[in-house]
């Protein structure tokens, strides 16, 4: 008892310092249980590879510099999708925030085109653009672009009244109002939309390499059930989450820690 | 050197849900000069919020005028400071980014606006949290910042929409104290909507009392300052002033 005790203070004063430790230990009984099924060989090796068989996978495709290549293709189509529909969505989300006209007139409208996800395009998009990067682009746009728009508009209609009467009594313009109060106020609602629009989009933008792609890593996993080889299915998956875990909790979350908890406009 | 000037002053809502018009504000004039420093009292719902916003700009009204310094008021503007109930900090800015939010808004460079910044915080005393946030301050705390951020604007009249009711009973007298004594140093045109009689008398040169959106009746206050309220609490003059708000606040 004592031993447990013992192990798990040294447990908890690594992962302090260490805190990727945190990260990775869960995983462990997944991948012993996965290991144990693997070596049992409950099903034909070939169709459930072990952890050993995808991890030497995983280095031969990163050796032949695939992985790389098709991961980069990936992130750039997600980074300047996302950028895109982030350029698109913020000021149309301020018009339909901040004007009652243009949100009676748009607001129908973009819960119609919500309504139609973002793969029900694809059909149409490739009689349109073909199997290409236009296509691609559509769809992660698309896909982004809601979710950033209707949390945009949900911060900024929450800004209190009285902080931007108080921002135009000491003299603030509209437009200075909205630089220094509404965006500033929205921002906690802006990352949160920014957060669950880049989730969607990475997996919109895998769906859509595997249909028309022709490089990136859904179409690393398509192009390797043509060739019946399960173990780069299964390193595909597995970086797809690994890569998502890293943009998600080093890059997103600590985003949304540093404004909204900060400023104590969200509980901690 | 007449400061503010409110003439045949009104106010009516339209209540959507009820279908209905409320006169919230009717017929109110009032004359505030440079310097003084009033206090609107009445029961709740007798309009004083109203008077306040439309001085403010923050709504228009439905009649009249309000005039400072002769030019007829049309929106909000730095010319008139406001003190809100709550507190309406900026969140994501600093106590000292706050207290220089006027300035900068009027082009004032960073170092100096810092400098006036500091110098306000200096007067409420509490120039040790200049780099804080909003939400690491007490209540209390948060309203100096309040005070500090429309004084150091410079503003022609404060605007005061019961600014110490929801802080505790200790804090309230000591930032009575504080207020009358800023004041005093400073002397701008204060108007300061509360419906706590005694902060009213304690705090002003002259008390309004509001009935039913009109001015029902009007007393000086000439106690003398500095006003605090260990030597206050037991003064007969005190009471008796008092005493007569509150029958007149009463009988609203
Ligand atoms: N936006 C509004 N729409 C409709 N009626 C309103 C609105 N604002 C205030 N009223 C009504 O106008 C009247 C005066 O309200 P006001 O807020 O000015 O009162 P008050 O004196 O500040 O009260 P309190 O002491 O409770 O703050 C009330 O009857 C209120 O219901
Ligand atoms: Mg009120």
């Amino acid at each position: 008892m004592t031993l447990l005790l013992k192990a798990w203070g040294y447990y908890a004063r690594v992962s302090k310092r260490w805190p990727v430790i945190e990260t990775l230990v869960p995983f462990l009984p997944l991948i012993a249980i996965w290991w144990t099924v693997a070596e049992l060989q409950i099903f034909p090796p070939a169709f459930f590879p072990g952890p050993a068989e995808v991890a030497q996978s995983f280095w031969t495709l990163l050796y032949k510099g695939i992985l790389t290549a098709y991961l980069y293709d990936s992130v750039v189509r997600l980074a300047v999708g996302a950028a895109a529909g982030i350029a698109l969505g913020i000021p149309l989300a301020i018009l339909i925030g901040l004007n009652w006209r243009a949100h009676l007139a748009l607001w129908p409208i973009l819960l119609f085109f919500q309504a139609i996800g973002d793969i029900a395009w694809l059909p149409i998009l490739l009689i349109w653009f073909g199997f290409g990067l236009t296509t691609m682009t559509f769809v992660i746009v698309y896909t982004v672009l809601f979710p950033v728009v209707l949390n945009t508009v949900l911060g900024v209609r929450s800004v209190p009244i009285e902080l931007q009467r108080a921002a135009a009594s000491l003299g603030a313009s509209r437009w200075r109002i909205l630089t220094e109060v509404i965006l500033p106020g929205a921002m906690p609602n802006i990352i949160t939309g920014l957060r669950n629009g880049l989730g969607y989009g990475w997996r919109a933008l895998i769906a859509a390499e595997i249909i028309v792609g022709t490089s990136g890593i859904g179409f690393m996993m398509f192009d390797a059930r043509r060739a019946g080889s399960v173990v780069e299915i299964v390193v595909g998956m597995i970086v797809l989450g690994v890569l998502w875990y890293i943009v998600d909790n080093w890059i997103l979350a600590p985003l949304e820690r540093a404004t909204g908890e900060r400023w104590g406009l969200v509980t901690k | 050197m007449r400061s503010l000037t409110i003439r045949d002053l009104s106010k009516t809502y339209f209540d959507a849900y009820a279908g209905s018009h409320v006169d919230a504000v009717r017929g109110v004039s009032l004359e505030v000069t440079q310097g003084e420093f009033v206090s609107l009292v009445g029961p709740s719902g007798c309009g004083k919020t109203t008077i306040l916003n439309m001085i403010a700009g923050f709504i228009p009204c439905s009649g009249g005028e309000i005039r400072l310094d002769g030019r007829a008021i049309h929106g909000p503007g730095p010319d008139r400071g406001v003190v809100f109930q709550s507190f309406a900090l900026f969140p994501w800015k600093t106590v000292l980014d706050n207290v220089g939010f006027g300035p900068k808004m009027r082009g004032v460079p960073k170092a100096e606006r810092d400098r006036t910044a500091r110098e306000y915080l200096e007067l409420v005393g509490l120039a040790h949290a200049a780099d804080r946030y909003p939400n690491e301050l007490s209540g209390g705390m948060q309203q100096r910042v309040g005070v500090a951020r429309a004084l150091a604007n410079n503003p022609e009249v404060l605007l005061m929409d019961e600014p110490f009711a929801s802080v505790d009973a200790q804090t309230r007298m000591t930032l009575q104290e504080e207020l009358t004594r800023i004041w005093q140093e400073r002397r701008p045109t204060i108007i300061f909507i509360t419906h706590d009689v005694s902060e009213a008398v304690f705090l002003a040169n002259r008390v309004i009392v509001l009935s039913k959106g009109q001015i029902l009746d009007e007393v000086d206050i000439a106690l003398p300052r500095p006003r605090v309220w260990d030597k206050l609490h037991e003064d007969a003059a005190f009471k008796s002033l008092s005493g007569k708000v509150l029958q007149l606040v009463r009988s609203a």
